[in-house]
């Protein structure tokens, strides 16, 4: 019988990045993704968005500062996480990955986490073990759990390649 | 047009709240905050990946976030700071900036 060995679902090989995806597994991410650029190019105020787009300027007496930085940069910011998911789209289902591309890959589940996180309204103290089947947003928290472990995959597979 | 005044009138030199243009050289810090949603493993790499900065002293930066709440992770002129916050919001940090006092 063979032994059965885990499988990280992003793995750094000598010729590229592969993904170990199941089927549903990369169902549910482009899901995911092709939702949240959905968003981003909607209205910018929507609350789910309140920790993609941060403040820059957080005193008072730089409110102008603020109010330049978010009219020059936002569209940036917009343009630059939608490239990034759709880079990741394309790619989803290729046989070896960049590193840029695991780099886009990355950034946009972060911001997945992100929004998610913002709508389940996470804090330090949640046991991400402790799941309340009552809950009505049990399946979200589940998600979030699954992109958690995915992103936490993703940064070992590309931290293994930086110099120290 | 308003008329040029004859004779100047006593000036009353006022001191503005915040001083912008006092010292130019003064350089701005760039803060991040600690958020319950970033992963500490995605924070350092993000760290050493924008700042070049080794494993040790982005794990530092991250746990001064962490435990402290924020952590000055760079500094420089205001355009510097800027781009720095900018590439920060790319990743998702929830970083700001304000004069180095």
């Amino acid at each position: 019988m063979a032994r059965w060995q885990f499988r990280p679902p992003v793995e750094r090989t000598r010729h590229g990045f592969r993904l170990h995806l199941a089927e549903r597994e990369r169902v549910a991410v482009r899901h995911l993704l092709e939702e949240m650029r959905d968003l981003l190019v909607g209205p910018s105020d929507h609350p789910a968005l309140r920790r993609v787009f941060p403040a820059a300027y957080h005193l008072p007496e730089h409110a102008e500062h603020d109010a330049e930085y978010q009219r020059l940069m936002r569209e940036e910011l917009v343009a630059s996480r939608v490239a990034g998911i759709e880079t990741v789209l394309g790619v989803l289902d290729a046989k070896v990955l960049s590193d840029a591309q695991v780099t886009a890959l990355m950034q946009a589940l972060n911001g997945l986490r992100l929004v998610l996180g913002t709508v389940l309204d996470v804090s330090e103290d949640d046991e991400p073990e402790e799941i309340d089947d009552d809950d009505p947003l049990a399946a979200e928290r589940h998600l979030y759990g699954f992109l958690s472990w995915l992103l936490e995959w993703t940064v070992r597979a590309l931290s293994a390649g930086l110099q120290d | 047009m308003l008329p040029m005044p004859v004779a100047p009138a006593p000036q009353v030199v006022e001191r503005p709240a915040v001083d912008e243009t006092a010292d130019p050289d003064r350089p701005w810090i760039v803060l991040v905050w600690n958020d319950p949603i970033n992963l500490m493993s995605y924070v350092t790499f993000v760290f050493q990946k924008l700042f070049g900065y080794s494993l040790e002293k982005a794990t530092e930066l991250m746990l001064d976030v962490h435990q402290k709440g924020r952590a000055v992770v760079s500094s420089g002129s205001r355009e510097k700071a800027e781009l720095d916050v900018f590439r920060l919001h790319e990743h998702g940090l929830w970083a700001t900036m304000q004069r180095d006092d």
